[in-house]
């Protein structure tokens, strides 16, 4: 055997032996509810484009827990203040278009890194905690932080199905958006205060150098999925609790950090998404929307559908340029053999 | 405020009643001035066009008009049917305010459909928690007036920047508004989209009886579709018809000098 690496054993049963303890039933709860929480705030991070703001956010709550350690006190409580004070400040710089809001998402997140290290070193004895905090371990959550974690669970998940449909319109056009009268400076904090509140939470079964990828990943594979917004939340939200529960499941069978394997999962996933996104595929088809020329319809495939279509006798179909944006109009000889429609021209290169 | 002989100029316009009244209105961002002491009367049923050149302060007067940027002197008042003066807040909040941001590079991929991208429009109208109908009656309106009824199962990044254009006017009349206005909305569109999309917005004036403000910079819009021109640099430098010879005068002072 290597002596220089750890034997891995797999075991399949030890999730299910383990589940009977309240521990691993907690640890089981965790996940879901850290699933799909982080699914759905990282659904709205991601359609905003903040998803370095997160990352600020995740090491801000790790400055937050070096101190609470160093304190003597519960974490949770102190990350989530460090947490909800770093996003508000980046919040309030970017409302008043101070500067440009990558420069003071690296100044705060490099100050509160800088935070961490010294609560750090000012601890006497170097405490277990640290790596705790840092890696996560999911099956060590004390009863307080559990309870915590499903009160803030249920707040998150209670407060994004009430603004949802307000923040995504904000998502899509904000002008528009407080034009029509939606309270979008307030929402705007809100949501804020709800993505710390997250990271917070699932800082310790990630960890605050992983939390990140939870937010992000399981949006970003649902992303390459769909184009409906509620599928979107559903797919990510599934995608969030099948890894954060499969992380769980393998991380016991193969004696491994929830965090780690948990990331590792989710990632898969994307991986595969990506990989078979139709919306990759939908670019270099023939059915991207195009103006018939003689009709002035549109045109998916096939004949177009338009009664009012002065050629609606005339079957033809669409088929894309190399550069993918405007196609030609193919007339479908085989159905009129020996016919050319009077009105329709080609227009072809 | 508008004065007898001003009022007597104007006769292409259908009523005499404001809807919009600014006075004096001074916009400053911190310490330059982008709009000084504008004063301006919006009428019911004019399509109302205003043109300047690259930073004379025609958006930042749609959006103190729209109430996104506030007043650092002035007033913006809005009446109602019944005369009655409102803030601009407590007009938006009836949905009389139609607004048409100009074209943004929408994302190819976002998660958003013809038809969810108009039902925005009904979001606050219809309030926290609840859902917007599939048949919502306003929606299918709204895309039909503007021809993109067939569109509504497609992803709006997937459509072409003209037929963007038109489902952002179908949203902003999926309240049924009085006043719509729109930033260039011609933008980035190639010549016969250009002329497709002016058409459509002078339809709707004539049909939807709508009150128009429209930011544009094409001499040809301005006299083919406006019944009143506001020429802005910072502040107003002529307003009158479209008919007007001065107004090609004053447009060769603004863009050409």
């Amino acid at each position: 055997m290597n002596p220089f690496f750890m034997e891995i054993t797999f075991n399949p049963n030890a999730f299910w032996k383990y589940l009977q303890y309240p521990f691993m039933q907690k640890a089981l709860i965790a996940a879901i509810l850290i699933g799909i929480i982080c699914a759905l705030i990282g659904t709205f991070v991601l359609l905003r484009g903040m998803v370095f703001l997160g990352e600020a956010i995740a090491h801000s709550a790790f400055a937050g827990a070096a101190l609470a350690i160093l304190l003597g006190l519960d974490p949770l409580l102190v990350i989530m203040l460090f947490s909800v004070i770093s996003s508000i400040s980046i919040g309030y710089v970017n409302e008043k278009k101070m500067m440009k809001d990558e420069i003071i998402i690296g100044v705060i997140f490099s100050f509160f890194m800088a935070l961490a290290i010294l609560f750090i070193s000012l601890m006497p004895v170097y405490s277990t905690d640290v790596p705790s905090i840092l890696f996560g371990n999911i099956l060590i959550i004390s009863p307080n932080t559990f309870n915590l974690l499903i009160f803030f669970s249920f707040l998150i998940i209670i407060v994004i199905f009430v603004i949802k449909k307000e923040l995504y319109f904000m998502t899509f056009d904000e002008e528009s958006a407080k034009v029509s009268g939606i309270p979008v400076r307030l929402l705007t904090y809100i949501f804020l205060v709800l993505v710390s509140m997250t990271i917070s939470v699932s800082l310790k079964a990630i960890g605050a150098i992983l939390v990140f990828a939870m937010i992000v990943t399981p949006a970003a594979a649902a992303y390459q999925l769909t184009f409906r917004f509620n599928r979107l939340l559903l797919l990510a939200g599934f995608f969030g609790v099948f890894s954060t529960v499969g992380g769980l499941y393998l991380s016991v069978a193969f004696d491994l950090p929830s965090g780690s394997t948990i990331v590792t999962l989710i990632t898969f996933i994307f991986l595969i998404s990506f990989i078979i996104s139709p919306k990759r595929r939908l670019a270099h088809l023939a059915h991207l929307p195009t103006e018939c020329p003689y009709c002035g319809e549109v045109i998916d495939e096939g004949s177009c559908e338009d009664p009012d279509c002065p050629q609606s006798d005339t079957p033809h179909s669409h088929v894309a340029h190399d550069d993918h944006r405007r196609g030609d109009v193919v007339i479908d000889k085989r159905k009129l053999p020996g016919k050319t429609p009077s009105t329709h021209e080609h227009n072809g290169p | 405020m508008t004065t007898k002989t001003e009022v007597d100029t104007f006769s292409t316009r259908r009523s005499l009643t404001p809807l919009i009244c600014i006075n004096n209105a001074v916009v400053a961002y911190q310490n330059a001035v982008a709009l000084a002491n504008i004063n301006l009367d919006v009428y019911e049923g004019e399509i109302l066009g205003i043109c300047g050149p690259n930073g004379s302060g025609k958006s930042t007067l749609l959006k103190a008009i729209l109430g996104l940027v506030p007043l650092s002197h002035g007033t913006i008042r809005f009446y109602d049917k019944d005369q009655q003066e409102l803030t601009c807040v407590e007009y938006r909040q009836d949905n009389n305010l139609g607004y048409v941001p100009q074209v943004h590079n929408i994302d190819r991929n976002f998660p958003a459909l013809v038809e969810d991208v108009v039902a925005m429009g009904r979001y606050a109208q219809i309030g926290f928690l609840k859902r917007v109908k599939k048949s919502d009656p306003y929606i299918e309106n709204a895309l039909r007036l503007v021809g993109m009824w067939k569109f509504r199962k497609r992803p709006i990044g997937h459509l072409s920047g003209g037929q963007q254009q038109k489902v952002m006017i179908a949203r902003s009349l999926a309240n049924d508004p009085k006043i719509m206005l729109l930033d260039e909305p011609t933008a980035a569109l190639d010549f016969r989209i250009e002329r497709a999309i002016m058409d459509l917005i002078h339809q709707l004036h004539q049909n939807q009886n709508l009150t128009i403000i429209l930011v544009t910079h094409r001499m040809s819009f301005l006299r083919e579709y406006t019944t009143r021109v506001v020429c802005l640099d910072k502040s107003i430098i002529w307003k009158g018809e479209p008919s007007d010879p001065k107004l090609q005068t004053i447009i060769n002072q603004l863009f050409f000098q």
